[in-house]
């Protein structure tokens, strides 16, 4: 019966693809919209993934995110060093600070200044130089997309493309000489700017004056210290703030979802994406179940019960859904995979494909329902109806 | 006595059947009077909404009577479930429709084999008992052809041959020459009638069509819910 079922539903060739098109949609979309949302949740919280040495961040009681810089006193680097539980303890400064190009135009920046000594907190990967380079006069290491795009020289020749940062290169920061010493990948950041990593002492230099400047702590536990008691020490020693990466990350995180329209946008597509791939395949499946209506009728009159039209009618629902889903969810992947180079933010992952997935069942469950109890409540007796 | 008995393949004695709709209760069958033994070919005659079709739902357990009595091969279907009676139609009923219904995506050989799949017989015993079948009834080159490759009186050979491939003891025709010319009308009935009737099996054919009444055993005719003769018809 099984293979009767869908023979049925792909004789129909015009309803069996705009079945497969609702759903394809539906898939796709819910899909790519979410993984661009993921990707861009991901951006927010991209620096603390890329400095993965400390094990617990301190900063002000009042940070609500990790751009949200509310700098301390450099005393506090020493009273955190002293908290009982601590291997080491280093300064971080990050900030964000206009750097002059060669044409003579500026560019915000997204600058940490490392510990001077250890250079803990620097790039995960260094493309071209390394990271001791940072010990050179006026040295800063740049990562590779800001290199190519934002902070790229201008052409020589009019209408070629812009010269991507090199070693050697000199920018202007605040006003201050910085010489590009190595070229580095991070993860992209939230707002696409270019990473400048230097050394604590610098930044602080390139940065405006202020009373405080220090704008995290980062900490390293001893081995075997349970982190949440010593996040709960530093925090009752000093009152301050200090979270684990992964606290951190939540913070950021929830500051961007509370805060920020990006939730509901990309809700909205994805609802949309629901809503409309259930109307079409619902509205298709539910004509294509009407248009065999008689055939059901035939086949209850010859003697299949409601629990074999019930698993046909399922497996039909299930067939267009594994295909709409797979051609959704394959296109989503496409598309991701062929911008992946660019600015859009795109992370797909096996939890997405299983949100996906789910929305997917949802809607030919949904679209199955209704033709379902259409054919439950089929009088045989439409059989004898000319 | 019980050898007379054994051949009553319907027995139905005062039945009644009414439709509501909304307010409006309509009587289709007022007590109806029909006995129909094996290995005969009965006609069901009279005017439209009559009562015909209504009477052969009941009789192949397709609609519960209200009233009276009425058993197919001894037994009442009407206090049946409605899965149990489902497959008491997969086992002994067999149907001839006026439109064929024949599946439209299934060719000729599928769509014969579709009662025994419902009877979970395997795919391929099921397709070559289909294809012995389709071979009797003159088929034997439109195996493959779909539904509407065939031609009004190929398909309702084909849909003979699906209303016997599973043995069934009743088939119940609706008007299956309507939709046919006179002369394919005579070749699907001498089919239906060579193939379909036999000494264990009951035919019972609702029609308008006076050009077959001469395939019949017996005709019963119908007015206003009731049958108000039952004339016998010359050995053929």
């Amino acid at each position: 019966m099984y293979s009767i079922a869908l023979k049925m539903l792909i004789g129909d060739r015009g309803k069996y693809l705009g079945i497969i098109m609702g759903l394809t949609f539906a898939s796709l979309l819910i899909t790519q919209q979410s993984s661009i949302f993921t990707g861009l949740m991901t951006r927010t919280y991209g620096a603390i993934t890329d400095l993965s040495q400390p094990d617990i961040w301190v900063m002000d009681p009042k940070v609500q995110f990790i751009d949200d810089i509310k700098p301390l006193q450099d005393t506090e680097l020493f009273r955190i060093r002293s908290v009982e539980g601590v291997e080491w303890a280093v300064p971080l400064y990050k900030g964000l600070l206009k750097a002059r190009l060669e044409d003579g135009n500026y560019q915000i920046c997204n600058v940490f200044g490392l510990d001077d000594a250890t250079l803990i907190g620097g790039p995960p990967y260094m493309i071209e130089g390394k990271l001791s380079d940072l010990r050179q006069q006026d040295a800063v290491i740049v990562n590779d997309v800001g290199a190519r795009t934002r902070l790229a020289k201008p052409p020589k020749v009019p209408g070629a493309k812009p010269e991507p940062l090199k070693i050697g290169d000199i920018l202007e920061i605040n006003d201050r000489r910085a010489v590009v010493v190595g070229i580095c990948r991070v993860s992209r950041t939230f707002q696409s700017q270019p990473v400048i990593f230097t050394t604590y002492s610098r930044a602080t230099t390139f940065a405006p004056k202020e009373r405080k400047l220090l704008s995290f702590v980062l900490v390293k536990a001893k081995q075997g210290e349970n982190l949440k008691d010593l996040s709960a020490r530093i925090r009752e020693r000093t009152d301050l703030a200090a979270y684990t990466a992964q606290e951190f990350k939540d913070l950021t995180y929830n500051y961007f979802m509370k805060n920020t329209g990006i939730p509901i946008n990309f809700g909205i597509a994805v609802g949309l994406g629901f809503f409309i791939g259930t109307a079409i395949a619902g509205q298709t499946f539910y004509n294509f179940t009407l248009e065999n209506i008689r055939y059901f009728g035939t086949l209850k009159a010859m003697g299949a019960t409601n629990g074999v039209l019930l698993r046909m009618i399922l497996l039909q629902a299930l067939v267009v859904g594994a295909l709409g889903y797979g051609l959704g969810v394959g296109g989503a992947s496409l598309f991701g995979y062929l911008l992946g180079g660019t600015e859009l933010a795109f992370r797909l992952t096996k939890d997405l494909l299983m949100f996906s997935g789910a929305a997917i069942c949802l809607i030919i469950v949904l679209s199955a329902l209704i033709s379902i109890r259409k054919v439950m409540k089929l009088e045989p007796a439409i059989v004898f109806k000319a | 006595m019980d050898a007379i008995e054994d051949q009553i393949a319907v027995f139905c004695k005062s039945v009644t059947k009414s439709y509501v709709t909304g307010p409006t209760k309509v009587m289709a069958l007022r007590g109806v009077d029909l006995e129909v033994r094996t290995g005969e070919l009965i006609m069901l005659v009279g005017p439209s909404g009559c009562g015909k079709t209504t009477l052969i739902s009941v009789v192949a357990g397709i609609l519960d009577h209200d009233d009276g009595e009425c058993l197919v091969f001894k037994q009442d279907l009407r206090g049946m479930g409605q899965t149990k009676k489902t497959r008491y139609r997969g086992q002994n009923v067999g149907f001839v429709f006026q439109a064929y219904n024949l599946l439209p995506t299934l060719t000729a050989l599928e769509n014969v084999s579709v009662p025994l799949l419902i009877l979970k017989v395997p795919r391929s015993e099921a397709q070559s008992r289909a294809r012995a079948l389709l071979v009797q009834v003159g088929l034997e080159d439109r195996l493959y052809a779909l539904p509407a490759q065939l031609s009004g009186g190929q398909q309702q050979r084909v849909a003979i041959a699906r209303a016997l491939i599973h043995g069934p003891k009743l088939i119940v025709c609706d008007e299956p020459t309507s939709a046919l010319d006179a002369e394919t009308g005579q070749r699907v009935m001498e089919v239906l009638r060579n193939a379909a009737l036999s000494s264990e099996r009951a035919l019972i054919i609702v029609t308008h069509d006076n050009r077959i009444f001469n395939f019949a055993d017996r005709i019963a005719r119908m007015e206003d819910g009731r049958i108000v003769s039952v004339e016998s018809q010359v050995a053929h």
